[in-house]
């Protein structure tokens, strides 16, 4: 039985967020004052992006960054900011306002060869045991608050802080980090332990090994605010008796010796890692493989990786999704987290916090990992004021970066950003917890095979099982070069095909009314382009056959098991697939399929066959060719040659598939639609997004993006999604317990100081700890009605305490932003008849 | 000029045609020694870029790496490929890679392969980069930056030349007074670079008193109007342009002031002014004819030397040069991008040195090639 979850939708609006609340005790120093409220914004009937115009511009330098939006240059500022001296500035400043993303991480990388290295030298991390002591050596607290200046929080494990799966593991997660705080006398006393098995031995307080001093490298990186950690780092293990060599390097120089190098050469014992993440990661069952086990990758370093046998056994299940249902999952999860603490070849030390800036009157939906840049919602949601239209300017390190095509194009976070305004798309991710919810879908039916662990989370789709699911005999499988048409399972010879999961997929009745840029209407032509290029690039007998696309494709043939279109009015299609993530609402969204418009792509198709252009950078590269940019450079003479080719010709890609879709009638009115886009905006970008690309200045660095009247939805569809309902604690209850008493906790649940919905809060657990940090009671707070919780503690509970001082934990998870919220409240057990301090 | 009168010795060896044959001959000796001489000169030049642009094929290892942690963190950001397809994909993907640039070949094959396209001026390819209109042609990356950079930089250092020679001319005249000392006084603060001041003029006129623009090279979005935005630009130009000249004018007027005092006391220019001839005569014929070959050749360098831009002053201003583009090029270690720029340097010099030449003889009578008896 798969258990499945429903979420009733609700709006999200006018909900307002204490940041200093999610970040815990690293977040102290964010002040109160960071409440960050959604606007109430009139949108009246406008259709689609809510700005009149965007301008985008090149500005690689953040040290001006709150001189510019003061003055109003630029509204926002794309790239996130760490400096804490900026961070400063903007926060002292009445005219910007901020957002907080958390994507980036830093760890200690311990090399695990040894005991021995090749020179005969000691490594002592090559023992899980000193390495899982390292936890209790750092005070995670102080490198967040000290180092990085409140701009990071606390993190204890692989499984990032603002993840679901933190979320979902709130409970477990907490109880670990309780227990690997900050304890140097444990820490040296577990060294102590394993150095002395080693044969090392401690003399006037340093550790020596075969009569020299034990010298540990501690390869730090230079570049950024590592240095400090790398010295905090160096500075503890010196306290505790070793030598230290601080190797300070940038990330060249690091890279070829940690990840480059051979692990038992020596040349390092600890290096300052970093890992950057710009989206919300659904699933982070992977992450144990890839960070603790030999498969992660083929490095040297990698192959040193020696995890214990049931870690290392958990790991690859996990990675391969190897579990019955999402409760197993979950417990999977939990023991894993434990062994990883014990394995250690990792000590995570902190999430970083990037600051987005932007001025006050701007208002957008920025991904609780990405920022505003990795967030697929900014051009559906970014406003001034409170009223529609206008014009803003964004500031970004870099624009167009690499050339602009929606087949193989630029991969560059920052061109991307502007291209998610110009691209519609059937999803959208949910920035607050990653989970895909409908732009263009009216309705979704996932069929999974019975036991798959997938589970629903949104009511947009259904998810069934069924033991066995059979592909259709005239759903399209393989690809037919040479006809130019797909094959049938049955054409195929593929008969009795089965696949684990069947999406069934309607758009929006309007799905084909919608328009392109240039006027033309959206058909299922450009549909099928989409498809038939997927499969051509990768076919050798193509002209347009890309051997740097293969290797991908492969990927996608070996999960692909067919599609088939079962209307166009509305569009309806059915996939299937072998590939199985948690998340039916993912399974889905990634099975829609997208739209190209087949008139600008039959350009760039003719270009790429005579070898004149080429859609990958590989592909022209290897043709000696121009990477193909709709936008801007020698691709637009070209692209103007080909399509007065193609409408001498009257050309149509691919005619046996889409000729069922386009006449000569629309062949002609999509080239004369072309031509005219292209002598007004001087380019071949088009999309159907909110926006459309106005005009472009490579060298000068700036983009001018302008409202798309025809954008189909209403202006203000999204924008509950401004900012993330993060719920703010308040925890309260007596001093003193009593033995023999039971106690009761308020817990007091508010975003914005409105009380947070009782019914939108997934999780409120409680973990109570005794004097000596034991876990000693673990259990679920009970409802009270709308943002009011409570924790009831039996005599009994509390007469287990024993006396004296105790601590309470309290986790609520709330369903609507993927990072818990934690709470803590000291009291003591004190004997009958104490008299009582209130 | 040295090299100049060596070939007088040419003359000695054998006995010369006369006329305008022998002069012929002699020019053309000359010349294909001076071309053969320089083109050694850039080809060591060139070679010696790639080598250590490529660390003596070191860089070699830490692309490797690059690569591999490149591909290998795009695998795992693919939530299309399963875990464990990763692996055989991220080879693959490494491998490909390593095949387009060549990383199969050995270095010593490659660098002679990249001196041989760069001597004979055919840039390629960019490895990793894109002009900004898209293109990875060398050629297109360079040129596309040439144009903000001549306006820029050529518009600033023209200002610091042709202000400070006739300050300096000035000044020569005017030895010890009030303005000289002040100028010598002030010669120091060329010891500070232009983006340092930048930095000061930014904050005082793009942001205390915000007048001017704080860096790009066109408002955003770019005007329309020719006219307008040529007034944007010169706009925009203000402030690096002052930065410049404010970092280079006085110790730029204190050397060419020496250079003229100490020209103005030579023995023609007393017996001139003995004579009673008019100052401006004196200078124009007297001082600045026979100082003219230096002033020519810091010219000439001064202009080729916009080649290479200014790093950190594009940065602070943020204006799309070439020094900002080699930078880049040198961060990426794209090979034919950092070839491409060294080598239409090199070839620059090589070609002002050899005009030179040839300008020295027309503007000083006392430079000649060849003649019998030494006569230079």
């Amino acid at each position: 039985m798969i258990p499945i979850l429903k979420l009733p939708e609700r709006s999200l609006r006018a909900v307002a967020v204490a940041t200093a609340c999610i970040l815990g005790a690293a977040g102290a120093a964010l002040a109160d004052d960071e409440i960050m409220a959604a606007p109430e914004f009139d949108a009246g009937d406008r259709r689609g992006g809510l700005l009149d115009e965007i301008v985008f511009a090149t500005e690689p330098d953040v040290g001006k960054v709150a001189g510019l939006i003061e003055d109003g240059s630029y509204q926002l500022f794309a790239q996130g900011i760490t400096n804490q001296t900026i961070f400063q500035r903007i926060r002292e400043s009445e005219r910007i306002e901020h957002d907080l993303s958390y994507g980036s991480s830093v760890e200690l990388t311990f090399n695990p060869s040894g005991p021995e290295f090749e020179s005969g030298e000691l490594n002592p991390f090559n023992i899980p045991e000193i390495r899982e002591a390292m936890n209790w050596l750092v005070d995670r607290r102080h490198i967040a608050e000290e180092i990085y200046g409140g701009l990071a929080r606390p993190r204890y494990m692989v499984v990032g802080t603002a993840t679901p799966d933190y979320a979902a593991l709130a409970g477990e997660a907490r109880e670990i980090e309780l227990r690997y705080q900050p304890d140097r006398r444990r820490a040296e006393e577990v060294i102590g332990r394993e150095m002395e098995a080693l044969g090392a031995e401690k003399r006037g307080g340093r550790w020596h090994y075969e009569g020299a001093p034990v010298t540990l490298r501690v390869l730090i990186r230079n570049d950024d605010i590592r240095r400090q950690v790398g010295d905090y780092v160096a500075n503890r293990l010196e306290d505790i008796g070793f030598a230290v060599e601080r190797m300070y390097r940038d990330a060249e120089e690091s890279s070829r010796i940690w990840i480059g190098g051979d692990p038992e050469a020596g040349q390092w014992h600890v290096y300052t890692g970093s890992w950057v993440s710009t989206v919300v990661s659904r699933d982070t069952a992977t992450n144990f493989d890839f960070y603790y086990t030999p498969r992660g990758r083929a490095e040297p370093l990698w192959q040193a990786y020696d995890p214990a046998p049931e870690f290392d056994e958990i790991s690859e299940r996990l990675s391969r999704g190897d579990y019955g249902d999402l409760e197993e999952r979950a417990e999977m999860m939990a023991r894993a987290l434990d062994l990883s603490m014990r394995d250690s070849t990792r000590v995570w030390l902190v999430d970083q916090i990037q600051v987005g800036p932007r001025s006050a009157d701007l208002g957008v939906s920025v991904d609780l990992a990405g920022g505003v840049r990795g967030s697929q919602l900014w051009p559906l949601t970014v406003h001034r004021g409170d009223a529609p239209g206008g014009e803003a300017r964004f500031a970004m390190p870099s624009v167009l970066t690499e050339p602009w095509n929606p087949v193989a194009g630029t991969n560059w976070l920052f061109d991307r950003m502007v291209v998610r305004a110009i691209e519609d798309s059937a999803f959208m991710p949910d920035p607050f917890t990653g989970l895909y919810r409908p732009q263009r879908i009216a309705e979704a039916e996932l069929t999974v095979e019975t036991g798959a662990p997938v589970s629903r989370t949104l009511d947009w789709l259904t998810l069934e099982q069924e033991d066995e699911i059979a592909v259709p005999d005239d759903a399209w499988i393989a690809w037919d070069e040479s006809a130019g048409r797909f094959l049938s399972v049955e054409e195929a010879g593929e008969d009795g095909l089965t696949a684990r999961t069947r999406s069934r997929i309607v758009f929006e009745d309007d799905y084909f009314d919608r328009r392109w840029h240039d006027g033309t209407t959206v058909s299922p032509a450009d549909m099928l382009i989409s498809y038939a290029l997927t499969f051509s690039r990768a076919d050798p007998d193509s002209p347009i056959f890309d051997p740097g696309h293969v290797p991908a494709f492969e990927s996608f043939e070996r999960h692909f098991r067919g599609l088939r279109i079962l209307s166009t009015d509305p569009l309806t299609v059915e996939v299937y697939s072998d590939q199985i993530t948690p998340d039916a609402e993912t399974i889905v969204a990634r099975r829609a399929p997208g739209t190209l418009p087949w008139h600008v792509m039959a350009l760039a198709i003719k270009a790429e066959e005579d070898g004149e252009l080429a859609f990958s950078s590989d592909q022209a590269d290897r043709l000696g060719a121009e990477w193909l940019s709709l936008v801007s450079g020698p691709s637009m003479s070209v692209l103007d040659r080909m399509r007065e080719r193609a409408v001498e010709q009257e050309h149509l890609p691919f005619p046996e598939l889409l000729g069922e879709h386009v006449d000569a009638e629309e062949i002609a009115a999509r080239y004369d639609a072309i031509a005219q886009w292209r002598s007004e905006r001087g380019h071949y970008q088009i999309g159907d997004g909110p926006y459309y690309l106005h005009s472009v200045y490579p060298v000068q660095g700036a983009l001018v993006l302008r409202h798309f009247a025809d954008f189909p939805d209403r202006a203000d569809k999204w924008l509950d999604f401004t900012q993330p309902p993060i719920p703010a604690l308040e925890l309260d209850g007596p001093m003193m317990v009593a033995e023999g008493e039971d106690a009761r906790f308020d817990i007091a649940v508010t975003s914005g100081g409105a009380p947070y919905p009782a019914e939108d809060i997934e999780a409120a657990e409680f973990l109570l700890f005794d004097g000596d940090g034991a876990l000693m009671e673990r259990g679920t707070a009970e409802s009270r009605g709308d943002g009011h919780w409570e924790v009831v503690l039996s005599a009994e509970d509390v007469a287990a305490l024993g006396r004296g001082a105790n601590s309470l934990e309290v986790v609520v998870t709330s369903r609507h932003v993927a990072m818990p919220v934690f709470a803590s409240f000291a009291f003591s057990t004190v004997p009958e008849g104490t008299q009582k301090l209130q | 000029m040295a090299e100049m009168t060596g070939q007088d010795r040419a003359g000695e060896r054998a006995p010369a045609p006369r006329g305008w044959l022998r002069d012929a001959q002699l020019v053309g000796a000359f010349v294909l020694r001076r071309v053969f001489a320089l083109m050694v000169t850039v080809l060591i030049g060139v070679y010696l870029t790639i080598v250590v642009a490529n660390m003596g094929g070191q860089v070699d290892e830490l692309r490797e790496i690059q690569i591999r942690s490149d591909v290998s963190e795009a695998v795992r950001a693919d939530p299309e490929i399963p875990a464990e397809e990763r692996g055989e994909m991220v080879e693959r993907r490494v491998q490909m890679e390593r095949e387009r640039l060549n990383l199969d070949q050995p270095f010593i094959l490659r660098s002679v392969d990249y001196l041989r396209r760069a001597m004979l001026l055919d840039l390629g390819r960019a490895e990793q980069m894109h002009s900004d209109l898209g293109s990875r042609q060398v050629y297109a990356i360079i040129t596309e930056r040439l144009p903000a950079t001549i306006l820029l930089f050529g518009t600033a250092n023209m200002l610091v030349f042709f202000a400070s020679i006739f300050a300096a001319l000035g000044l020569s005249r005017r030895y010890g007074s009030l303005t000289d000392r002040t100028v010598i006084g002030l010669a120091p603060s060329s010891a500070a670079p232009g983006w340092f001041y930048g930095i000061f003029l930014i904050l005082v006129f793009a942001f205390i008193v915000p007048i001017l623009p704080a860096g790009g090279m066109v408002a955003v979005p770019p005007p329309e109007s020719p006219w307008a935005y040529a007034l944007s630009v010169m706009r925009h130009m203000v402030l690096p342009v002052a930065a410049m000249f404010i970092s280079s004018i006085f110790i730029s007027i204190y050397s060419w002031r020496t250079f003229f005092l100490i020209h103005s006391s030579e023995d023609y220019v007393e017996m001139a002014r003995a004579k009673g001839l008019p100052s401006g005569m004196i200078e124009r014929r007297y001082i600045l004819r026979p100082t003219l070959p230096p002033i020519i050749t810091s010219f000439l360098l001064m202009l080729i030397g916009l080649w290479s831009g200014a790093i950190i002053l594009e940065q602070v201003f943020n204006w799309p040069g070439l020094g900002t583009l080699l930078f880049q090029a040198i961060g990426h270690r794209d090979t034919p991008v950092i070839i491409g720029g060294v080598v239409i340097f090199a070839y620059l010099l090589a070609l002002t040195v050899f005009l030179l030449d040839f300008l020295y003889a027309i503007l000083d009578p006392r430079v000649r090639v060849g003649f019998e008896g030494g006569e230079r």
